[in-house]
């Protein structure tokens, strides 16, 4: 018989205690799945509310904010002035502000014979960069009668709501470019027909937005008016769940819609919990570690008689360690797949929900999830080895 | 190879003893291919002058060399391969598997560095007369039966030295004769020196160097 494991495998006596052999495979299974669902899931949440909220574009978060109104600032001009605007610009949790003007004039807005429909409308403008769908078409020079107009998704979606009971067609997204707005602008100073059209949608801000070159001229054309009139500005900032931003608004007064940074606090309460269960995981596994550590020092005691024979020998201490240790590598290989598979069947599972468009999702666990696993297995490996071959040089 | 004994005295023996000995506090080495025979009564320090050169005790002043290395500065690692193909023990109180049969104890130590093939084992039980007790586990053989079990373990590796401690002291005549040539044999293939440890001077020993401990 060749020099391996299975020559001395009858020397070492594994122990009478099944349960705690088990309760630790157990224990180890359930912590290492609880970490890996946790990571993926962590992932998970992160890629779908991402990929869904149209206020977040290249890391910031794009919120609207206005002065609240309460009985004692009611009626009051609750506008913000420049010196708010400049305070709010000190910030350091905010990136960018930018205010949204509105129109002083009356305008008046009709779809024309297609669609007999008329109604006041107010018009807004903002800085383009705060726009989150800005096509090229998307500017007014003095002298142009069309007018391009970026429309608000949400107020599409209400027209749809309502438009059958009113007897008015429903529009999709790609027919209400070519309905024609007629936009009648009216002031002290004169009156102007312009034609209206719609050259995109905007997911990020509710408001029928202008050029704001448009919006100087008119209100200086129809009202003589030159001064900034905002009663909502938008702010760009790293991450709108930011204490320190949150506080500072609730300081001013400022109202933030609460609605608006849903999705952020959903996912932040959601990864917060996944994250608790990944931590809660890792406890379960260094319990767990340490279960096999009781376990493996138990069977070293009760074979130390042999395995002192065996060094006396000529057994090296090295070559014992790795063999008892080598033991253990498929257990530990077994439950770490074992984890894998589950993983990747609640993770599959969880594309299947309804809310999850499973096309933002790749179909195999995220690629921290396999980098986890192969660091347990190389640190379970290291922690065993280490274990055996100290507790061989201590009964030398 | 060679090992060098150099003023060895245990931590625990009486003036007396030391003074009259001649290995405790005495610089003495053993070349292969030498004999060294020890005679001493019951309790002098056989056994722990073998655990010493060994290596498996260190309760001792002076120093022991294996060549040019004082094995205190041997790793444990580097005494494992010193015990696999340059130093074999037969035990006093020989250390075999009680659970494990005859077999599987001598073989345990020849496929760690195997010098012999396997049918060896069944030959060399055969000449002590320990053949049908091959399957047999070790804690039901007989004192005698494990010392020759015992014998056969140590001389299944490659070896520069042999340390015997009392080998044959439940051997008969016969069986302690047909012992001695298997040893003599085993250590003159490889060339090896024997130190011997027994109670009294043996008859196989006449032609040889006899020190009292």
């Amino acid at each position: 018989m060749p020099l391996s494991y299975k020559s001395i495998a009858p020397l070492i006596v594994s122990g009478k205690n099944i349960f705690s052999k088990w309760l630790g495979y157990f224990g180890l299974g359930i912590g290492v799945l609880l970490l890996f669902v946790s990571m993926q899931m962590f992932v998970n949440i992160g890629q779908l509310l991402k990929e869904n909220n149209p206020r977040k574009s290249g890391g910031y978060d794009f919120i609207s904010i206005s002065k609240t109104i309460t009985n004692e600032n009611m009626g009051k001009d609750n506008s913000f002035t420049n010196a708010d605007l400049a305070k709010l610009k000190e910030q350091s949790t905010i990136a960018g502000v930018a205010p949204l003007i509105s129109n002083k004039f009356r305008v008046r807005g009709t779809a024309g014979d297609i669609i007999p429909f008329s109604t006041d409308l107010f018009l807004e403008s903002i800085d383009n960069n705060f726009i989150d769908t800005v096509p090229p078409t998307f500017t007014w020079e003095p002298g142009q009668t069309v007018v391009p107009v970026i429309f608000s998704s949400d107020f599409l979606e209400m027209y749809n709501v309502f438009a059958p009971a009113q007897g008015l067609p429903q529009l999709s997204a790609k027919t209400i470019s070519s309905v024609n707005i007629i936009l009648e602008c009216s002031g002290p100073y004169g009156s102007q027909n312009f034609k209206g059209n719609i050259v995109a949608l905007s997911d990020r801000i509710n408001s029928l937005l202008v050029p704001q070159s448009f919006m100087n001229w008119s209100n200086l054309r129809f009202m003589k008016d030159t001064a900034v009139h905002a009663s909502r500005v938008y702010i760009k900032t790293k991450d709108a769940n930011d204490p320190k931003l949150i506080s500072y608004l609730d300081q001013e007064n400022y109202h933030l819609n609460k609605d608006k940074v849903k999705f952020s606090r959903v996912k932040s309460i959601l990864q917060n919990i996944v994250s608790a269960l990944g931590v809660f995981g890792i406890l379960v596994i260094v319990l767990a570690l340490m279960l096999f550590s009781f376990y493996l020092q138990l069977m070293i005691a009760k074979s130390k008689d042999n395995l002192r024979l065996l060094l006396t020998l000529g057994y090296s201490p090295k070559w014992l360690a790795k063999s008892v240790a080598k033991t253990w590598l498929p257990v530990y290989l077994t439950i770490i797949i074992v984890a894998l598979i589950f993983t990747e069947i609640l993770h599959l599972l969880f594309r299947q929900l309804s809310f999850v468009r499973a096309a933002d999702l790749s179909y195999f666990p995220h690629w921290s999830v396999w980098i986890t696993a192969i660091f347990l297995f190389a640190l379970t490996i290291f922690i065993t080895l280490n274990l055996v071959r100290k507790e061989l040089v201590k009964i030398i | 190879m060679q090992i060098q004994l150099r003023e060895v005295i245990p931590d625990y023996i009486e003036k007396e003893k030391r003074i009259a000995s001649q290995i405790w506090g005495q610089n003495i080495s053993i070349k292969k291919g030498e004999h060294l025979h020890i005679v001493a009564p019951s309790g002098s320090g056989k056994t722990s002058l073998m655990h010493f050169i060994y290596g498996l005790r260190k309760d001792h002043s002076g120093s022991i060399f294996y060549d040019d290395t004082d094995i205190k500065n041997i790793s444990i690692e580097k005494f494992s391969a010193f015990r696999q193909n340059k130093i074999s023990i037969i035990f006093q109180d020989l250390r075999l598997f009680e659970d494990q049969t005859v077999k599987e104890n001598i073989d345990i130590k020849r496929i760690l560095e195997p010098y012999h093939k396997p049918e060896k084992i069944i030959e060399m039980t055969a000449r002590l007369g320990i053949e049908n007790k091959l399957n047999q586990l070790a804690k039901t053989c007989s004192y005698g039966e494990q010392q020759r079990i015992a014998i056969i373990r140590a001389l299944m590796q490659p070896f520069d030295f042999l340390l015997l401690d009392e080998p044959y002291s439940h051997l008969d005549e016969a069986n302690r004769k047909k012992a001695m040539e298997l040893i003599y044999e085993e250590c003159e293939k490889r060339n090896a020196a024997m130190v011997f440890a027994d109670l009294k001077p043996l008859d196989f020993f006449k032609d040889e160097k006899v020190v009292y401990l």
